[in-house]
């Protein structure tokens, strides 16, 4: 059975509290600079969820606070940067000092984990990784990471065979959502239709909440029906500093004060997080503190002009 | 003679491997540059493919992310992560691609990953990302990097993307989809590309002034060396017109020019 009809509109700080749970298994939105999940992180930040494994394609601005917070245990991933504003510095710093455990795969590995999940499938093979160091793992939990296969359609010929991936809990910023949970992704789309699919709950928060009669006349508009999904947050610049497709571009100057705080570390990397999260109640209150209302129609304005 | 800076003549000589027609996985950086630039002169009916989904956009300048809306516009289709790397790149279709990373070594394998202990790094990267898969899947793939010999190590701490290997054997042994791609690593001293016989990157060509000796004592291995080594053609005052003001008019990534 999937999801019930309605009743999914609940806010950040609800939705967390009921679907996510120490020592789950993280699905992350987003990719690189755009549509991170950041208004969902922040309150995971907030309720001080542990012992997380988070698990996502490019992890970049949403998982390096996790992780600067204290928060995650392990990433399952295939990389973790943000771009021209450099690595994720407390995700680096963490994985350099061993208080992390990471366990890399390219992109297409990850999508493909996604996917055998979403299919409801154990597993699925690829042609990437062969070859690699990616393949010269260690399992974590006594969780085989691969296992090779000979194409039993053309013997002689290798095939990884990747676990299925299937997060308790995604958290994903998207364009729009209505009250029933079916959610449109504008834009490129990245591994979340496999991730959200594959997840046993899925948290959508959304620049705007449509009614469902306009996703019922527009149905190919919808990238998830709401059978996957358990709440939706309804959070305008829910993304911010990374961008949203026809919203809002990133804010460059946040991002780069970010990174130069998350690369020096210590004191200025907890008074960040103190100023901007632990001391703010909602998303609303850290985007009064860090931006401003001209500075946030700057970035609307700029996106605009790009479609 | 016209003026051009390195990076520059870097990006318009990887240009150069890219052919009209040709499906293109591109990221940012300076791989973007080369190919925005292959776009807007001799190929303008390269498909332009993004990670993240988008499919042939008319792309705006200067795009700073795969997930900028600039690499989106006029996409005639946002596909996923899924569709790009799986779809379009393992099913086969991915003519040229490009990787960067901390190590390229004689094989042509690329190190993004870390140096020292994979399980405590003495420096960690961000990882593959897509390279790995571009690296098993492309036709060809291009390096655009600064010729720095901490670079080029006769192994690497880590092979994130396979080149070759070990050898001429290598692809084949770990069972490696063929065609085995053509690989080029393009420097500010040199062009090395892969001699697919012997597994091993071959010094083609020289970029002008550079002598071979030089392209020796900045590389950790000892490179094999074309019968013929010709001198690439510096950029072209057309070329660096369309490179400067239709390309990169801000200077995002080509800076320090004249």
């Amino acid at each position: 059975m999937g999801k019930p009809i309605g009743g999914k509109i609940m806010t950040a700080k609800e939705a967390v509290e009921s679907l996510v749970f120490d020592g789950a298994t993280v699905g992350m939105g987003g990719q690189s600079i755009g549509r991170c999940s950041m208004a969902l992180a922040h309150e995971i930040v907030r309720q001080g969820k542990k012992d997380l494994t988070l698990v996502g394609c490019n992890l970049a601005l949403s998982t390096d606070i996790m992780v600067g917070a204290g928060l995650v245990k392990r990433t399952e991933c295939g990389t973790g940067n943000l771009e021209r504003f450099g690595t994720a510095f407390r995700w680096r710093e963490a994985a350099e000092q061993g208080r992390l455990e990471v366990d890399d795969y390219s992109h297409l590995a990850m999508a493909s984990r996604f996917l055998a999940g979403s299919l409801g499938l154990p597993f699925m093979p690829t042609k990437s990784m062969l070859g690699s160091d990616l393949l010269n793992k260690k399992s974590f939990d006594g969780v085989k990471p691969f296992e090779m296969l000979d194409n039993p359609w053309n013997p002689g010929e290798p095939v990884v065979l990747l676990p299925a991936c299937t997060p308790d809990v995604s958290i994903v910023h998207v364009q729009k959502a209505d009250e029933m949970g079916n959610v449109i992704i504008e834009g490129f789309t990245t591994h979340e239709p496999e991730m959200i699919k594959a997840s046993k709950s899925v948290i959508v928060s959304c620049e705007e909440i449509v009614s469902s009669d306009e996703v019922r006349r527009n149905p190919d508009r919808t990238t998830v029906p709401y059978i996957f999904v358990d709440a939706v947050v309804e959070q305008p610049w829910g993304a911010y500093p990374t961008s949203t497709y026809r919203y809002y571009e990133h804010d460059a100057d946040h991002l780069s004060r970010y990174q130069a705080v998350a690369r020096s570390g210590g004191e200025a990397y907890e008074e960040y997080l103190q100023e901007s999260i632990y001391g703010c109640e909602t998303f609303a209150d850290h985007l009064e503190k860090v931006t401003s209302t001209e500075r946030l129609d700057e970035l609307r304005r700029s996106m605009h002009r790009l479609l | 003679m016209t003026e051009y800076a390195l990076d520059e003549l870097m990006v318009v000589e990887a240009s150069r491997h890219i052919e009209d027609g040709n499906i293109v996985m591109v990221g940012t950086g300076l791989p973007m540059v080369a190919s925005l630039f292959a776009l807007k002169s001799h190929a303008p009916n390269m498909c332009y493919v993004v990670e993240t989904g988008p499919v042939a956009p008319e792309v705006i300048p200067t795009p700073t992310s795969v997930s900028d809306p600039r690499v989106m516009y006029r996409a005639v289709r946002f596909g996923s992560l899924l569709d790009a790397l799986g779809g379009v790149l393992q099913r086969g279709l991915a003519d040229v691609a490009f990787l960067g990373g901390a190590q390229i070594d004689q094989f042509a394998n690329v190190n993004s990953t870390v140096i020292g202990d994979y399980d405590r790094p003495k420096v960690r990267f961000p990882g593959s990302g897509g390279a790995n898969d571009l690296a098993s899947h492309a036709k060809k793939i291009l390096i655009i990097t600064r010729h720095e010999k901490r670079r080029f190590p006769e192994r690497c701490d880590f092979i994130t993307s396979p080149g070759y290997i070990d050898g001429p054997q290598g692809r084949k042994n770990a069972g490696l989809p063929q065609p085995y791609p053509d690989i080029s690593v393009i420097t500010d001293l040199t062009v090395m590309s892969i001699d697919k016989s012997k597994g091993r990157l071959r010094v083609d060509k020289l970029m002008p002034g550079v002598s071979l000796d030089q392209v020796r004592e900045n590389t950790l291995f000892e490179p094999l060396v074309a019968p013929e080594v010709v001198t690439v053609d510096p950029p072209t005052r057309a070329e660096l017109r369309i490179l400067r003001d239709e390309v990169d008019p801000d200077g995002t990534y080509l800076k320090g020019r004249e």
